[in-house]
């Protein structure tokens, strides 16, 4: 009985303490402080510059092609604009900001949270979970045709399905952040699904269905928490997929719509004028590959940390 | 001035058109290139044009190839003329390699496409030829004779001349060719170009060396039709399929031709023109095609495994440019990028909405970003320096606040807030996404808000003419009055309109062009023409791009063509 009355200040102490808990985790792991050091590195880059920047990102304020100098400390590209300015702002698209298309309802021309790698994954992570908690909790037909609509998606190469809905719906923020969904909701089922098989044999799912608590709330409220430990370090992963499939429709020059800085359009623009300013690629490459890594580091070492813990 | 090789009387003889230019040459009234054209134009042999140009006094000595070579260590800054070839220094022999995509191949009339156009000129000619100067000649003709009405225009063959079959070159080639174009069914690009003909009943033979065109409306430009890129003459037998059956007059004979990968073509021997040492042309023996994407042409051509790549993008010309070993020809063109607007949907229905636009180019950087600052600033009409009828007119300035004061004059008319938002759609091939972005910029402060629309080149071409503000890129013309009817009157409308601009006074001035042969009264006309585009025409056009030519120094006699052609008959290399 006591302990049923505990006041709201133990439990937000507690709440505290597992948070404190969790980070401790983290930095318990070499390999995970390294990896989130890389990524709130450029979290910070891309904050500071939504008030900041050296110089105007997306304005030709400058001799083309100059390499690094005491002005442009990372030299300008084709089209004389600070490599400084617009790789820092680039961020913004990745990780803060999506831009919403004019004719959208309400926030039309606006921008919202959230890159459009997060709310890519955001989007996947949605979907893939409805699809494979019903496959897996429900089995039968419902597993049977999720799997093989999934599995028929899955044979896709990855390029070619970003390439038919880009095709399909043009160009802009939310049809890349639609693409990401698209193709990254099938593994995202897959393993949910995998994982919707083990938990439903366990004993408090059988508690729930003898309670006769409906398939929605055993899945939602019984099934999906105890999974998000495998699922949140598969996130940090896709962040990362997400984020070189960003740079790669951008590379092909049908990712996000030019001037706004995008990463990999920074590397395509420089690839066109490689042969006589090498420094451009070098820059908005780096910055791909270290935020890639960065996430995966700490993915890796989150896994290892709960793994450890869990046993 | 030196003795004219003819009379006056001689000259009248040709055309009597011909000692009236002539003295207006004298008068320094046109250039001798101007005067090398005109002449040829009404007949006259084209060597018989040149020397009398040359004993000329007046008229400014422009009738040089016109193309520059750069320096190879001066940065493409300096200049000099193409040295002309002696005799004794010509060597034959040797292999010329070049870099360039090699696509499917069937039917030359159907070419779509430059590339296939070079391949195809290797084996097949031309009825006449624009070279790099811009002028027109006869190739396969030996002369063309127009009426005084431009209506008809009679064609004479050359003699002699063979198929590498060994069969004749004579009127039944030129008669099936044109039926060939002129058939629905072939899909030729040149129908819609010869559409001043009726049908093949327009083509009548005359005897075996001469034909005879009947035009339905006056047309001065039909030379430089005639060299059109899908235009080479086919053998009379000739089945549909250039690859399997390549028949033709040209120097070459075609070795092997594997899409997407190579094209290999010999030496002809008995192949109609001499070269200079009295030897039948050509100098190589053998050419070869490789097809590569352009980065690794480029990177091909810097470590020697190719001779040339072709049609350099500006990029590319700025990798290449220093490169000791090679030599890098410019010439400019009609070639451009256009920024157009379709005025039967809003805003662009409003002159003021499109002058402002057009005000908004600040051309010289548009130049500078987009194309290394190589090429001519122009200003918004779609004819160019290098065309004969070009009148000259001033840069128009970049003046946002301009723009400005007329959106803000509709915006209240219309009862709309600036800035005023539109999308402008292009494709991602040439330089259009560097125009596009700084034109984003520029047109800020004026008011529009532009939203960027950039698909790769197939994308877009399979919309080009449905969207309502593009940059569209228009290849070169020799004359204006070739472009102009393709794009810009109610008859092109559903073809090659994209704007769907009409306006009766421009195609009354343009037909008016057409059927005017005395080129000072056609560049009177020119200039009303682009005083009506600037005033309210379609289109804004910031430059008109310089093509590169870049090969290896060792081969000489190369010349940078405005359509990126490659003339490769009395190319030698100096081993």
């Amino acid at each position: 009985m006591a302990a049923a009355t505990s006041s709201p200040r133990t439990e937000q102490l507690s709440r505290l303490q597992r948070w404190g808990k969790t980070v401790r985790i983290i930095f318990e792991s070499r390999v995970a402080t390294v990896g989130l050091m890389m990524v709130l590195f450029w979290f910070l880059l891309g904050f500071i510059s939504l008030v900041w920047t050296p110089y105007r990102p997306n304005f030709s304020d400058f001799e083309q092609n100059l390499r690094p100098n005491s002005t442009n400390w990372l030299g300008t590209d084709h089209l004389g604009r600070d490599i400084l300015s617009r790789l820092m702002a680039g961020t913004q698209v990745i990780l803060l900001k999506t831009r919403l298309p004019g004719d959208f309802p309400i926030l039309g021309g606006k921008a919202i949270p959230g890159g459009v790698a997060l709310w890519g994954v955001f989007g996947s992570l949605t979907l893939g979970s409805v699809l494979g908690l019903n496959a897996g909790y429900r089995s039968g037909w419902w597993d049977q045709i999720i799997m093989q609509l999934l599995d028929a998606l899955i044979a896709f190469p990855q390029i070619v399905l970003y390439l038919v809905v880009i095709a399909a719906l043009g160009q802009g923020d939310l049809v890349v952040i639609l693409a990401i969904t698209v193709t990254g909701a099938p593994g995202v089922a897959r393993l949910v699904r995998s994982l919707t098989l083990d938990i439903k044999t366990r004993d408090y799912i059988r508690a729930a269905e003898t309670r006769g608590e409906s398939v929605w709330f055993i899945m939602f409220r019984e099934i999906l928490p105890n999974i998000r430990g495998p699922l949140l370090v598969d996130s940090m992963l896709r962040v990362g997929y997400a984020i070189f499939a960003i740079g790669t429709l951008g590379f092909l020059g049908i990712g996000l719509p030019p001037p706004d800085p995008d990463w990999g359009n920074m590397v395509n623009d420089a690839r066109r004028n490689i042969f006589f300013n090498q420094w451009a690629v070098i820059p908005p490459s780096l910055a791909i590959a270290t935020l890639v890594i960065g996430l995966n580091l700490f993915a890796d070492g989150l896994r290892e940390e709960i793994n450890r813990y869990q046993k | 001035m030196k003795k004219l090789p003819v009379t006056p009387k001689e000259m009248e003889a040709i055309h009597p058109y011909i000692p009236e230019a002539f003295s207006k040459l004298e008068q320094g009234k046109i250039s001798r290139r101007e005067f090398l054209r005109l002449a040829t134009l009404l007949g006259m042999h084209a060597g018989l044009a040149t020397v009398i140009a040359a004993c000329s006094s007046g008229g400014s000595n422009s009738s040089n190839n016109g193309n520059t070579v750069s320096n190879d260590n001066t940065s493409g800054q300096t200049t000099e003329t193409t040295a002309p070839t002696t005799t004794s220094r010509i060597k034959r022999g040797g292999t010329w390699t070049c870099s360039m995509q090699l696509q499917l191949l069937d039917h030359p009339a159907r070419l779509s496409w430059v590339e296939g156009a070079n391949i195809v000129r290797q084996v097949c000619e031309y009825l006449t030829e624009t070279g790099s100067d811009n002028i027109t000649r006869p190739l396969l003709l030996d002369r063309w004779a127009a009426s005084d009405d431009l209506l008809t225009w009679d064609l004479f063959l050359k003699r002699g001349i063979k198929f590498n079959n060994g069969d004749e070159f004579q009127a039944d080639d030129v008669l099936f060719t044109f039926g060939e174009w002129l058939n629905e069914d072939i899909g030729s690009s040149m129908l819609g170009l010869l559409s001043y003909l009726d049908g093949t009943q327009s083509v009548e033979k005359i005897d075996d060396y001469q034909v005879r065109l009947h035009l339905n409306s006056p047309q001065v430009a039909v030379p430089e039709n005639l060299f059109h890129y899908p235009a080479v003459i086919l053998h009379r037998n000739f089945e549909g399929d250039i690859v399997r059956q390549p028949v033709g007059t040209g120097p070459f004979l075609l070795q092997e031709y594997a899409e997407a990968e190579r094209a290999v073509f010999v030496r002809r021997e008995d192949y109609w023109q001499n070269g200079e040492d009295g030897s039948p042309l050509p100098y190589l023996n053998q050419l070869i095609f490789v097809s590569t994407d352009k980065d690794a042409g480029v990177a091909a051509l810097q470590s020697g495994q190719v001779d040339s790549l072709y049609d350099p993008r500006p990029g590319d010309w700025q990798a290449l440019k220093d490169n000791p070993n090679l030599a890098v020809r410019s010439v400019g063109t009609a070639q451009s990028l256009i920024l157009r607007m379709r005025v039967d949907l809003e805003p662009w229905n409003d002159n003021r909405v499109r002058t402002a636009l057009k005000m908004c180019q600040d051309r010289a950087r548009i130049l500078q970003l987009a194309y290394f600052g190589e090429g001519d600033l122009s200003i918004d009409a779609h004819v160019a320096p290098i065309q004969p009828e070009y009148a000259e007119k001033p840069i128009p300035p970049y003046n946002p606040d301009g723009a400005r004061a007329l959106l803000e004059e509709y915006a209240a008319e219309k009862g709309i807030s600036l800035p005023l938002r539109v999308t402008l759609a292009t494709k991602n091939d040439q330089n259009e996404p560097e125009i596009a972005q700084t034109l984003k910029q520029l047109a800020e402060p004026a008011g529009f808000d532009i939203t960027l629309d950039i698909t790769e080149p197939n994308g877009y071409w399979a919309r080009w003419t449905e969207v309502d503000l593009g940059i569209t890129s228009w290849t070169h013309r020799p004359v204006a009055v070739m472009l102009l009817p393709l794009a810009y009157t109610r008859e092109a409308i559903g073809n090659w309109n994209e704007t769907r601009w009409v306006d009766d006074e421009f195609e009354a001035k343009l037909r008016q062009a057409q059927g005017t042969l005395d080129i000072e009264a056609r560049r009177a006309i020119m200039s009303d023409i682009e005083d009506i585009m600037q005033e309210r025409g379609p289109i804004g056009n910031s430059f008109w791009k310089s093509v590169w030519n870049i090969t290896h120094r060792r081969f000489q006699n190369v010349q940078a063509h405005p359509t990126a052609y490659y003339l490769m008959a009395d190319v030698w290399e100096d081993a």
